[in-house]
């Protein structure tokens, strides 16, 4: 991996989503943010970002779908799920789709570190 | 043409009272007149002093007033009662003076007759005179007496009527009027507000013509019109609402009326003055008992205004109604306090996910902030953007919880001026989550600038989210919508509507929707609607329940806009 590597963090709730971007940059790892699953999918950088953190729940496509919507499109990254309800169906069915990661909030920073790195560092296929 | 002597007999209906039994003249040959004529029973027994003097030569020089204070009514006919008696009737005339109800022009005439029938003074004085009075155009008045009743005098008013009709209208009217005042079933008192008016010509004189301000500046003036007016009968419904066993015992001034309200008395004589009709109004009544009941009092201002000798008061006893409303309000805000609070307990998940946010924000702020203090070269100012975004997210914690408390708090319903759209956003609060995590498309069209309504935030909160929740739930599964929509009428009430996704209302329950215990769902037990209808209904505004010509349910309430 030459280039940094770069992270999508997807919320709609606007402090959650720059507690998220703030805590990464501490760490000197570079993020974009999205207020909803369109704006990532519909980004045509989509494809550079090297991880996705979303929230589950979301106005109009919840993060499962937009999982869903990213493997459709061939992408390979990394998704790490930061939910703030515990519902075991949804939270299977993610990792059942490949998810990298699921998290309930409030999620401790080591720990959305570790698996953030963790994903960063898995071979993939792309 | 001139009647034979009356003799009296002896009644048994001792209507007249105990002093007197009921004294009726033999009428003789006076009998044809029976129909037309008026008599007076008079007890001259205090003025036999007086009359010896007058006799003797050496009458007072008012000897017509001297003789007068010594002579009480013994009993009085019917039409004698129809045409100067008071309102309470006969009870009241009995034993009192002569001249508080003779009119003055009579009572020199009066005085001759007594004079003439009781002491044949001065000799051969007639006992039949002419006179001209309100019902006999040229009528005669004739005094005899009676050996079986030695200090009774009776005098008799007769001749041909001025008017064969008035003497009746006058006497049917009067009696139309006092079984109204008696017999209805309302407590009415007569008071005489005759006094007032040289009070008022008074103010007006000196250029006042703004009374309210004047009589609150000169709180004496009310105080003594409440002294001035003087009550003049009572009926029964008044003797049982003022706790009083006799009329008499609320004769005199009105004073005692608006003993516990003295505000009301401020505006019922505004409202004199300022010549209304009638005056009406909510006051506190205190009894003779000392009872305090919340009365509706009516005042009626007779025309024309020489007739204010008659100004009646009526009361209607509110108390046990201002109770039940009381408890009905009472029991409707537990009611809906339960039913909010098991709202909380359904949106549990919802509410915690609207906590959640904000405290993980939280979290994660602050453990940056710790990851940036702990470098060897401490972002002080990055951190300071952090804490200000913790305490940003712990205002809004703070906020959420509130808001329920508000939903779970035990208070009276208020009235302030509210924003609808402020509510609408603040309801979605509950229901976003449940919203979202059902992948339901929501569309809200607030207008802003609304005009402010008068409400309870927490109850009409609860009206929204209530109908919310019915839209979520009336789904049935994969994707829906729910469009919401504030906007102002062409009356100018603001009007929400709720349009959800769903099958819609069947026709057969359009118009039982509202009703209690009324629900299409296995589990529901049907109160929300209700509340929501009766919590529209106590804002003064409506809800209606329909279908959406292009399918779904569409709920809308108005509430009109707060002057």
């Amino acid at each position: 991996m030459s280039n940094p590597p770069l992270i999508a963090i997807v919320d709609d709730d606007d402090a959650v989503r720059e507690a998220l971007f703030d805590l990464l940059q501490v760490e000197g790892l570079a993020a974009r943010t999205f207020g909803s699953g369109e704006a990532l999918l519909a980004d045509t950088t989509a494809g550079s970002f090297d991880c996705v953190i979303t929230d589950v729940r979301m106005a109009e496509i919840d993060g499962l779908e937009l999982q869903r919507r990213l493997r459709a499109q061939g992408s390979s990254m990394p998704v790490i799920f930061i939910t703030s309800s515990v519902e075991d169906a949804t939270r299977a069915q993610a990792l059942s789709d490949g998810a990298a990661a699921w998290f309930t909030k409030p999620v401790t920073d080591e720990e959305l570190l570790d698996a953030l790195r963790a994903a960063l560092d898995a071979p993939r296929g792309k | 043409m001139v009647p034979e002597a009356l003799a009296a007999v002896e009644n048994d209906r001792a209507e007249g009272g105990p002093r007197y039994g009921r004294l009726l003249p033999r009428l003789g040959a006076f009998g044809q007149y029976a129909g037309t004529t008026a008599w007076w029973a008079l007890d001259i027994s205090e003025a036999r002093p007086v009359i010896a003097a007058i006799v003797e030569g050496s009458a007072p020089a008012d000897w017509v007033g001297a003789l007068f204070a010594g002579v009480r009514i013994a009993d009085i006919d019917e039409n004698n009662l129809h045409l100067l008696g008071p309102v309470g009737g006969r009870g009241r005339m009995i034993g009192e003076l002569f001249t508080r109800f003779c009119p003055p022009e009579s009572w020199r005439i009066g005085a001759d007759l007594i004079l003439a029938a009781a002491a044949g003074y001065p000799a051969g004085a007639p006992l039949t005179r002419d006179i001209t009075s309100i019902a006999f155009g040229n009528g005669w008045s004739t005094a005899s007496t009676d050996p079986a009743h030695p200090d009774i005098v009776f005098i008799a008013v007769g001749g041909v009527l001025s008017d064969d009709r008035s003497l009746w209208a006058v006497r049917a009217s009067e009696e139309r009027y006092r079984n109204l005042f008696h017999h209805l079933p309302c407590a009415l008192i007569q008071v005489d507000s005759r006094p007032m008016r040289a009070i008022f010509d008074d103010l007006r004189r000196r250029g006042i013509s703004d009374i309210a301000p004047y009589l609150d500046a000169t709180p004496d003036l009310p105080l003594h019109s409440r002294d001035i007016v003087q009550v003049t009968d009572a009926n029964r419904g008044a003797l049982e609402l003022l706790g009083a066993e006799r009329v008499e015992q609320l004769l005199g001034p009105v004073d005692f009326v608006f003993a516990a309200s003295p505000d009301s008395a401020k505006r019922v004589i505004t409202a004199h003055f300022e010549e209304r009709r009638n005056w009406v109004e909510v006051m506190k009544l205190r009894t003779l008992d000392g009872r305090l009941r919340d009365v509706e009092l009516s005042v009626t201002y007779p025309t024309p205004p020489d007739r204010l000798d008659v100004t009646i008061l009526g009361f209607v006893d509110i108390t046990e109604r201002l109770r039940t409303e009381a408890q009905l309000r009472q029991l409707e805000a537990d009611y809906s306090r339960a039913a909010r609070i098991s709202m909380l307990g359904e949106m549990a998940t919802s509410i915690a996910h609207e906590i959640n946010q904000p405290l993980s924000a939280i979290v994660t702020n602050a453990e940056t902030s710790q990851r940036w203090l702990s470098r060897e070269d401490p972002n002080l100012a990055k951190v300071g953007q952090l804490t200000a975004r913790i305490a940003e997210s712990g205002r809004r914690a703070s906020n959420i919880v509130q808001r329920i408390r508000g939903m779970a708090a035990r208070r009276a319903p208020e009235r302030v001026p509210l924003d609808l759209n402020e509510i609408v956003e603040e309801a979605l609060l509950f229901v976003r989550h449940d919203i979202e995590s059902r992948s339901i498309g929501l569309s809200a069209k607030l207008t802003r600038g609304l005009p402010r309504v008068l409400g309870d935030r927490v109850q009409l909160q609860q009206v929204v989210v209530n109908l919310l929740v019915n839209a979520v739930q009336a789904q049935n599964g994969g994707p829906g919508r729910i469009e919401l929509d504030a906007a102002v009428n062409a009356d100018g009430a603001v009007v929400f509507t709720i349009h959800d996704g769903g099958p819609g209302i069947a026709e057969e329950n359009l118009d039982r929707v509202f009703g209690s215990f009324f629900t299409t769902k296995d589990d529901g037990i049907g109160i929300g609607l209700a509340l929501c209808q009766s919590i529209i209904a106590t804002h003064q505004g409506t809800i209606t329940a329909s279908n959406h010509p292009e399918g779904g349910a569409v709920f809308q309430f108005s509430l009109p806009a707060a002057r």
